[in-house]
């Protein structure tokens, strides 16, 4: 009977893992193929790999022995070189067209194609929340154009 | 006493329902909450954003309810608390809006995933997680965003390839791994068990906790860990050495080209230049 | 020098002069002519000398034995147990019971076998001398025109055809030489080919023809069903008993050797039906007189003398098969003696010489048809001797008008010329000479062999004046009595008795009557033998108007002729000349001695019992011999009156005519007829056809022209540019396949 309860906890224990990085990689996967950006295009390929990694330790938990240690040891360093060598490419694509959008590349398309381009432009939520309003005291510093330049909406 | 027990029973006491249609239901679930939450042009958010929210937890419930009990609960709730942080982070790193706070979301995720990690017993590996991945990574990707897109939110942002097609993809997905995973069984290991441990596992089955026995939780784990690496794996511990190399040479190889070829092009950075 | 070595030479020696010919024509240049002469004159004297042997070996007996020498050059097909004869067909072997291996199945086997017997070499004589003469003819002819090489090479090869044909003792031979002829006259008419209308003269030729080869390979069908062999001659088979052959000496000494009834009748009408498109009889007639736009030697070579006789030949070499079938006996006839009186009418308005001449030949070719639809062996001789007399007299008429229409210029309107006499006194003689035999004037060659045709059709119509040899008293129905049997005179058709040759197994057997065999009444005969007279004056009539209006009166060229209007040069002339000779004396020769009866008699298709019994014997009938001359001498005067001297320029007799002149002028409306009925209905389903065609198959094959296109327009929308959904699209196929996998796990 213990016998049992304890297997069965140690296969408990692997699903729930295993689900774990089941959901993570699909997330990631939905992530890849929804998102525009190619920032967080990287980033759900990363957290597609963030749920590989939880898999491969839940087997490796399971069985006992470090090859899924060994396995994500590996995952990590590889991931690490990706990382650095796409986000230079990255930074290439955005020197070509400016913006990190990955429609900005479609030049791969058959020729009696069009370009897909949107319709719908949504727009920027800019409006700043409703800050409360001190009532000014003092004299009001001179506006810094820099700053406003730069200090913009997240 | 609170009654626990009550309260996470000992298995899924859903047979009432058939496992494929309470499977089908999640995943669905699933895929309708992402799809509320990706991010659209022209949708009235809120309403949208909160029946996601609503709906994946519906869809976390649901797996956690069917899912199979640990042994005691202490780990039970240990185990639900860091999966449900890395899950939900990650949820959100893809449906934020803002790059930014997705990355941001990403590190909270690791987290979780490195909370997840421990519990499994995998201590060099959790910390590696963090160290790596959120100590450099996810910093490398946050530089980026702040040179290419100081604004942090561009109209791209908010419009979604695909919405529908993913998450069901996605969705479909995590069903059939679902399926396989709900599908493993207790006799399945033992004939991929290396004899040794086999023998000494089902010598000592009754006497000791299987964990215990494992030298994978022993306190040395580190150690045994680079011992594993450096001793079955050395070649590859050096490939992937000289793989990083690589990769430093390639990054900075290919940025200095680009420079030279894009001197010209870098004074006529426009916003929405076409190709 | 043995007479089988001799038979092979004699088509050898023409077809190696026409690969010669086509090989070094060219080169030749203007003296492309000598191989094919050369060829033709050894193989006329290579034919010569084996008339001589084979007259030689027919010896004087009075019942001849026949002459049947057969040479195999090889086998040309076998395919094993092809061939399951029942038990009482016309297939079983006579002498074996029942059961014996003679039962079993029998090969299908074509071997390339010449025969040579009286009939045979009494053809190639014809054949190859003609065909010399008409080859020296054409060197003057054909001089200077572009195609006189391939002219000689032509003919060459024609004349291996036809002598093939007659020589063949295989039915699917002379099914193939049958096309190969056809194929030579096609080529031949359409000579000038980039003139329209003698391109269209040669497809008409061709197409008519084909009508009557269908005729002749579905007869070749029922023949091999009926007999089991297609062979004339008998076949040993690897037992050692004898395979009969169609006409070998096996199956004619036996009585009911031959199929009558539907079956019989069928493949004698079928090989009437190819004799008739071969040798231009009605319905199938209408393609020779168009034919007279190929060259003239063509004409005389083909369109006279050799080609249109293979269906002479072929109904004569078919006797046996036609005695057991009565019914398509007198079907021959009459066809025969309608187109006899249908060409003579419609020839009699014609303007242009060579189609005056083309029907005279079709009319007496219906002259040879109704003759030998007479089924005595009377017939069957007449229609030869005919055939020999013709060929000569009208080759020669032929070159004659060729010679004509060689000084005018290549005119052969007669209205546009007159009284050549004086300027072209060598053709004018011949042509007279040929005319005069044509008509039928004694002592001319045309006059003895029609006269025999008018006996034999009279011997059927009043059958009491005639004796036949055996003293047999013909009741109105031909007999087919035995040897045995003196005292029987009626005997059904079908009727069939133990031959002597063992047990025949087929017994007697109820008589089988089909509906032609009605036509075999005397009234019938009667009504034939008035026609054939009426014709023989209406020959006389139109054969001398051509000759007055030609060549009496006064002088008138046409400008077309230019410094061409005189005699011909002597390679022309000479062939005239030489032809006028037999022109003249061959008949009465032949009749005198009785040489052309007494040699064709040896023949195994005329030794058969049903032929041999309709002998009579030979007496001269004065009273149809005038008759005859009095017809012919009466057209003779009206053509006179007509056209000769001074009224030789233009119709005279035929405004007489009245609605009748258009009538035949149009050559009696029948190619009118035959594009009602025929070719418009077919030019009518061919327009539908082409509207099908190009509107529903084209549209269809465009279709699935069009099916790759849309399928390709439909899946290049994948290709957007946008990579993730390059991404997408191989998730959703990864996952395509697991659900799979998983399914069937």
């Amino acid at each position: 009977m213990t016998f049992t309860i304890l297997f069965g906890a140690a296969l408990a224990l692997l699903q729930n893992g295993l689900m774990v990085g089941a959901i993570l990689f699909s997330l990631g996967l939905i992530g890849i193929l929804s998102r525009r950006n190619l920032i967080v295009m990287f980033l759900s390929a990363e957290l597609m790999l963030q749920g590989i990694s939880v898999s491969l330790v839940a087997w490796s938990r399971y069985h006992g022995d470090f090859g899924g240690h060994v396995l994500v040891v590996f995952v990590l360093s590889v991931a690490a070189c990706e990382a650095a060598i796409a986000l230079v490419f990255v930074l290439q694509a955005f020197t070509r067209t400016g913006r990190l959008d990955s429609t900005a590349w479609q030049t791969l398309r058959e020729a009696t194609i069009d370009r897909s381009i949107d319709h719908e432009i949504p727009s920027l939520d800019t409006s700043l929340p409703n800050f409360p309003r001190l009532t000014p005291a003092g004299r009001s510093p001179p506006p810094d154009e820099q700053a406003a330049a730069q200090r913009d909406h997240v | 006493m609170i009654p626990w027990n009550a309260l996470f029973p000992e298995t899924a006491s859903f047979d009432f329902i058939a496992p494929g249609i309470l499977l089908a239901v999640a995943v669905t679930c699933l895929a309708v909450s992402l799809y509320l939450l990706l991010p659209k042009s022209g949708r009235s958010s809120k309403t949208a954003r909160r029946l996601g929210w609503l709906l994946g937890l519906v869809t976390l419930s649901l797996f956690i309810l069917t899912g199979q009990r640990l042994g005691n609960l202490g780990e039970e709730a240990t185990f639900l608390m860091v999966s449900l942080v890395a899950v939900v982070s990650a949820a959100a790193t893809i449906t934020c809006r803002s790059p930014v706070y997705a990355a941001i979301w990403f590190a909270l995720c690791l987290a979780g995933v490195s909370g997840v990690l421990l519990v499994l017993g995998a201590q060099f590996l959790g910390v590696a997680t963090i160290v790596v991945y959120a100590g450099a990574i996810l910093v490398m990707f946050l530089f980026v965003l702040m040179l290419a897109q100081p604004t942090g939110l561009t109209t791209s942002d908010r419009i979604t390839n695909e919405p529908m097609l993913s998450t069901v993809a996605g969705a479909v997905l995590l069903g059939l791994l679902s399926l396989s995973i709900g599908r493993l069984s207790a006799e399945e290991p033992l004939c991929c068990r290396p004899p040794s441990r086999a023998a000494a596992l089902g010598g000592t089955a009754v006497n000791q906790t299987p964990n215990e026995s494992i030298d994978l939780l022993a306190s040395d784990q580190v150690a045994r860990l680079g011992g594993e690496l450096f001793g079955h794996h050395l070649v590859a511990v050096e490939a992937v050495g000289i793989l990083l190399l690589v990769a430093l040479i390639g990054a900075i190889a290919i940025v200095s080209n680009g420079l030279e070829g894009s001197q010209t092009e870098a004074s006529s950075l426009q916003e929405g230049s076409q190709i | 020098m043995s007479p089988s070595f001799l038979l092979i030479l004699i088509p050898l020696l023409p077809l190696l002069a026409a690969i010669a010919t086509i090989v070094c024509g060219r080169r030749l240049e203007h003296r492309a002519h000598l191989p094919a002469v050369i060829g033709l004159a050894a193989a006329a004297v290579v034919a010569l000398a084996l008339l001589v042997l084979t007259v030689r070996s027919r010896g004087s007996a009075e019942t001849p034995r026949p002459i049947d020498i057969t040479t195999t050059l090889w086998q040309w097909a076998t395919i094993d147990n092809a061939y399951l004869p029942a038990i009482d067909s016309q297939a079983a072997v006579p002498g074996v019971a029942v059961g014996d291996d003679a039962y079993s199945a029998r090969p299908f086997s074509i071997s390339i076998t010449m025969r040579l017997d009286p009939l045979t070499a009494t053809m190639l004589t014809i054949i190859t001398s003609i065909g010399l003469l008409v080859a020296i003819y054409s060197i003057g002819y054909m001089h200077g025109d572009p195609g006189y090489p391939r002219f000689f090479a032509l003919v060459a090869m024609f004349v291996f055809s036809m002598s093939m044909l007659v020589a063949a003792s295989n039915f699917l031979l002379v099914y193939v030489f049958w096309e190969a002829v056809g194929v030579c006259s096609y080529l031949l008419i359409g000579f000038w080919f980039q003139k329209p209308a003698a391109a269209k003269a040669a497809k008409k030729a061709f197409l008519v023809n084909r009508i009557g080869d269908f005729g002749l390979a579905v007869a070749v069908f029922l023949l091999w069903l009926t007999y089991g062999t297609l062979d004339f001659h008998d076949t040993f088979s690897s037992e050692g008993t004898i395979l009969p052959g169609i006409l070998g000496q096996t199956r004619l000494a036996d009585i009911g050797g031959y199929v009558s009834g539907i079956v019989g009748t069928a493949i004698c009408l079928l090989l009437l039906l190819a004799a008739c498109g071969k040798s231009a009889q009605l319905p199938l007639h209408v393609w020779l007189p168009d034919a007279m736009e190929g060259p003239t030697p063509a004409s005389a070579l083909i369109h006279a003398a050799t080609m249109v006789t293979a269906g002479v030949y072929l109904i004569a070499r078919c006797a046996p098969l036609y005695m057991a079938c009565p019914g398509a006996l007198v079907m021959v006839s009459i066809v025969g003696t309608t187109t006899a009186l249908v060409a003579a009418l419609i020839g009699t308005v014609q303007n242009d010489l060579k189609r005056v001449l083309a029907y005279s030949t079709i009319s007496q070719l219906g002259y040879m048809f109704a003759c030998l639809g007479t089924g005595t062996l009377l017939g069957f001789t007449a229609a030869i001797f005919h055939l020999l007399t013709h060929a000569f007299f009208k080759a020669l008429l032929f070159l004659g008008a060729g010679s004509v229409m060689h000084s005018m210029g290549g005119v052969i309107d007669m209205r546009r010329f007159g009284g050549l006499r004086k300027l072209m006194p060598v053709t004018a003689i011949t042509f007279l000479i040929g005319s005069l035999a044509l008509a039928g004037i004694a002592p001319f060659a045309g006059f003895f062999s029609k006269d025999e045709i008018l006996t034999s059709l009279h011997s059927k119509g009043w059958p009491d004046v005639h004796h036949s040899v055996n003293d047999q008293h013909h009741a109105t129905i031909p007999n087919m009595p035995s040897p045995h049997s003196r005292g029987n005179t009626i005997h059904n058709v079908g009727y069939r008795e133990f031959s002597s040759y063992g047990e025949n197994l087929k017994g007697t057997r109820t008589p089988e009557t089909v509906g032609l065999d009605a036509l075999n009444q005397p009234i019938v005969w009667r009504t034939l033998f008035w026609m054939a007279l009426v014709t023989a004056g209406l020959t006389a009539f139109y054969t001398f108007r051509a000759v007055f209006m030609t060549f009496t009166g006064p002088l008138r060229v046409p400008e077309e002729a230019g410094d061409h209007a005189h005699e011909s040069p002597s390679a022309m002339t000479t062939p005239l000349i030489v032809l006028a000779i037999p022109a003249i004396f061959i008949g009465f020769i032949l009749f005198a001695t009785e040489g052309l009866a007494h040699f064709l008699a040896a023949t195994p298709s005329f030794t058969a019992p049903s032929v041999v019994s309709t002998a009579t014997a030979s007496v001269f009938h004065w009273d149809l011999a005038i008759q005859g001359t009095l017809a012919a001498a009466l057209g003779v005067v009206i053509a006179a009156v007509g056209h000769l001297g001074r009224r030789s320029d233009g119709p005279q007799l035929e405004r007489w005519l009245g609605p009748l002149r258009s009538f035949l002028e149009h050559h009696m409306f029948i190619d009118q007829f035959y594009i009602a009925i025929i070719i418009k209905p077919i030019k009518a389903i061919s327009f539908i056809a082409a509207l099908f065609e190009k509107h529903c198959i084209e549209r269809f094959v465009e279709l699935i022209a069009h099916l790759p296109l849309t399928l390709g327009g439909v899946t290049r929308r994948l290709q957007s540019g946008l990579l993730q959904r390059y991404a997408l699209a191989s998730v959703i196929g990864v996952l395509a396949i697991i659900v799979l996998l998983a399914w069937r796990l």
